[in-house]
């Protein structure tokens, strides 16, 4: 009896957070427009959560990339298909890679640091100030930093992408030895838009899904140290575990 | 100390009346509870135009909350805040805006905006709030931060300020709209002498200069009582005492005057309640 009532609550607390995460949504949208009229705002967020995650982007996405480059050779050249090693890391970068490590690894370093930034506002009165001084938080503060989020993360999957492809050439052409003129030549002959659009689909919806999440969670951080730091780890947490559930959802009906 | 005495700065001052319709602020009836604990149980007070009306009281009576209720950014469960005529929870939120346009607020720990310079964080409200040129926004900020008597820190972060530097510069960004009204929220907590100083003045020059009306929440019954023309005592959710500082002190109240003195012990007492001290220390009680 305990425990149904134990999972009776916590399915009401869910529901209930949920309901505050899409209010939080709608009331940021309906900000968005205020937002984009300063586009130096935006710029600024796109500058701290984009350009200053492009160091951890693409030192992870030429690992990422010759690791593929490392497997797929061994793999194909099994079947004596090492000719196809470009199409295959293409459309496994493009499709899924890409975007899902970029979005996890955007949301440990930009994710976490909007989470904070904006939890510490709360829990020094700053949000509070703004309120009073008749400044509306979520146009001036949370706006900006999600439509960052937002342009962010598709950007950074196409840099991700390209870089990791790089990277499995790298180890491919020059290092295994897979031709360089079939390495790109079946690259462009099995990756069609189709390809292309479910990656650009599933970066703009996980660029959303991070940026809500941090600003959420460091907009509704309660005002102590620990309150800021349990917010940041559950940005991590909340949108590692939502990106994986969307990529399955979108593979799903995209395939 | 005579300079920032109510008689020698401020010779039109009267007695404040509660009921007067020159109210700024009209609190009735209140009632607000937090986590099922009463923290207003039928408060009602008023604050006239142009006066320093001192709110004191015990450490978590709620003399922080009932700011925020003045500013809207909560809103009781009964009862009634009347901001300027207007009643603040059932205003639509641009009209809130619009009476928030109207008010300035100093927050206990400053709340300046850690990212913008001293000059950045006072030109803040004109910059979001109005469409002045750079060349006016400048030239009201540097006036703003002169009268706290920092226009040469203008360029500092705030991290590079003192606490006390810290309050002048909230106060300079609270009256850089020029509000009616100032809310000042514990102002004189953690500040040296000659910082408290300086800021007991600059609130009493503040309100007899801009001509504006200053709440402040204060538990520093010494310094407070040296400016405000009119002062509320709030215990348990109700005004247990009003009236000008002379007259508290001398209070029938027994509360009342363990608060003005600062007794340790009293109706509030120095041990919160606990087993019988011998029969706890023999062991036969936790």
């Amino acid at each position: 009896m305990t425990l149904t009532l134990q999972l009776w609550g916590g399915l009401i607390d869910s529901l209930r957070k949920l309901g505050a995460v899409i209010l939080f949504l709608l009331e940021i949208l309906k900000q968005c427009p205020g937002a984009l009229a300063r586009p130096r705002l935006i710029s600024q967020q796109v500058h701290h959560s984009g350009v200053l995650s492009l160091v951890i982007i693409m030192t992870s996405a030429f690992f990422v990339g010759m690791v593929i480059g490392l497997q797929g050779y061994d793999s194909l050249s099994r079947l004596r298909q090492e000719d196809i090693l470009g199409a295959g890391v293409a459309l496994t970068l493009f499709k899924e890679l890409g975007p899902v490590v970029t979005a996890l690894l955007f949301a440990g370093r930009a994710g976490t640091a909007l989470a904070s930034e904006i939890g510490l506002m709360r829990a020094t009165d700053q949000l509070s100030a703004m309120e009073v001084m008749a400044i509306d938080p979520i146009r001036r503060i949370v706006a900006p930093r999600f439509l960052g989020a937002v342009i962010s993360v598709p950007l950074l999957t196409t840099v991700f992408n390209a870089i990791g492809i790089l990277g499995a050439w790298f180890i491919g052409v020059l290092v295994m030895g897979v031709d360089n003129g079939a390495f790109w030549s079946q690259m462009q002959e099995f990756v069609d838009p189709p390809d292309i659009f479910e990656g650009v689909a599933k970066s703009v919806v996980f660029g959303i899904t991070a940026g809500l999440v941090a600003v959420f969670e460091g907009y509704n951080a309660p005002p102590t140290a620990e309150g800021v730091g349990m917010a940041t780890t559950r940005t991590v947490v909340t949108t590692s575990i939502l990106v994986l559930v969307f990529d399955y959802v979108i593979t799903a009906f995209l395939i | 100390m005579a300079w920032h005495t109510r008689a020698s700065t401020s010779p039109t001052w009267k007695l404040p009346d509660p009921v007067a319709d020159e109210n700024i602020v009209q609190v009735s009836g209140l009632k607000f509870a937090r986590s099922g604990r009463p923290i207003f149980s039928g408060l009602d007070l008023a604050i006239p135009r142009g006066s320093i009306t001192a709110i004191m009281g015990p450490s978590g009576t709620g003399k922080t909350t009932l700011l925020r209720m003045i500013t809207g950014q909560l809103r009781p469960h009964a009862g009634a805040v009347t901001v300027a005529g207007q009643n603040v929870a059932e205003l639509s939120r641009s009209k809130l805006f619009d009476l928030r346009r109207r008010m300035g607020m100093l927050f206990q720990n400053s709340a300046l905006l850690t990212d913008f310079s001293v000059f950045e964080n006072v030109a803040f409200p004109l910059r979001e709030n109005t469409r002045l040129p750079d060349e006016l926004i400048r030239q009201v900020v540097l006036t703003k931060l002169n009268s706290v008597g920092l226009r040469g820190a203008a360029d500092l972060m705030p991290s590079e300020l003192s606490g006390g530097m810290s309050r002048r510069v909230a106060m300079a960004r609270a009256i850089v709209m020029d509000p009616e009204l100032l809310l000042y929220d514990e102002p004189f907590s953690g500040l040296d002498p000659i910082s408290l100083g300086v800021v007991l003045r600059l609130i009493r020059i503040n309100n007899d200069a801009l001509g504006l009306t200053s709440v402040v929440v204060s538990h520093d019954v010494a310094e407070i009582t040296q400016i405000a023309d009119f002062c509320f005592v709030i215990s348990e959710g109700k005004v247990i005492a009003s009236g000008p500082p002379k007259d508290l002190a001398g209070s029938s109240s027994e509360l009342v005057r363990q608060f003005m003195t600062g007794a340790a012990d009293g109706p509030v007492p120095f041990h919160y309640p606990a087993p019988d001290y011998a029969l706890q220390l023999l062991g036969t009680s936790r």
